[in-house]
């Protein structure tokens, strides 16, 4: 199985499995995937001079290796997730105890950050970028309604 | 207010709850420090690496060069009251072996720091992202 393939696999479980557990009026919820990397974090790189050994040393190893052409991509994932729901009948249990509907809305959204390293057949860093999610990361109080473009 | 009243507040506060839940979970082996500092750069085989690591979890050839990855996935989460907050952390070790197929590389790197229990979902990015 791809790394990527397990990845969103065990993701999707969990966030299954923890969404299908809240049953109460209120939730907030979190998931992150590996520590954020920085900019300040990676200004120790010099394109044509740095190697991955030398990178993987810092920020440990990458979490995905692809080979494109004559290049190596190197790919460090790390990842930032917020939900949010609110169940607005909750509290009509206590009024109807026979029939408690639920009135839920929320929301969020899953962004994903990437650091990306491409390198030469020697493993000699040669461009280096940051992918960052704009803003999809985000508790959503109200689900209707699409953002401005 | 009278210890009737405080209890029934207490009571309503708690009903208003969902508790709390800490749960644990891995996906894939745990690779050892121990075990990698068996494996040698220009010494070591793809029989001997299979031996310490085990059958790598994926295999990607580029330029030559194949390259073995073993990877986990560690997952923490902890949920209390209306909070939750999940931590997924992966651990990966990459082995390249050049074309006579003895260790050329190893990519392990520093260890990472143990994943936390956390339950508030508030604080994090603790670093800013670049605008």
């Amino acid at each position: 199985m791809k790394p990527h393939v397990a990845f969103r696999l065990v993701l999707c479980m969990l966030a299954g499995v923890s969404i299908g557990c809240v049953r109460g009026p209120l939730t907030w919820q979190r998931v992150t995937l590996n520590e954020q990397i920085a900019q300040g974090d990676v200004a120790f790189i010099k394109e044509g001079r740095t190697r991955l050994m030398d990178v993987a040393d810092r920020l440990g190893p990458p979490d995905e290796i692809q080979a494109v052409g004559e290049s190596l991509i190197a790919l460090y994932h790390f990842s930032d997730g917020r939900y949010f729901r609110a169940d607005y009948g909750w509290a009509l249990r206590f009024v109807l105890p026979f029939m408690a509907p639920e009135m839920v809305l929320g929301g969020g959204g899953f962004g994903t950050n990437t650091f990306q390293l491409i390198c030469d057949d020697q493993w000699v860093v040669h461009e280096h970028a940051f992918a960052w999610h704009a803003d999809s990361s985000e508790f959503r109080f109200w689900p209707f309604g699409d953002k401005a473009q | 207010m009278t210890v009737r009243q405080t209890l029934m507040s207490v009571l309503f506060i708690a009903s208003l709850t969902q508790g709390c839940a800490f749960v644990r979970g891995t996906y894939g082996e745990d690779v050892q420090q121990g075990d990698v500092t068996t494996i040698k750069k220009g010494v070591s085989t793809r029989t001997e690496v299979a031996s310490v690591l085990g059958a790598p979890d994926r295999i990607v050839e580029a330029n030559g060069h194949e390259i073995h990855h073993y990877y986990q996935f560690d997952v923490k989460s902890g949920f209390i009251l209306f909070f939750s907050r999940t931590n997924i952390q992966s651990k990966d070790v990459f082995v390249i072996f050049d074309k006579a197929g003895i260790v050329e590389e190893l990519l392990v790197g520093k260890k990472k720091p143990p994943l936390e229990f956390q339950f508030w979902p508030f604080e994090w990015p603790s670093h800013s992202s670049p605008s």
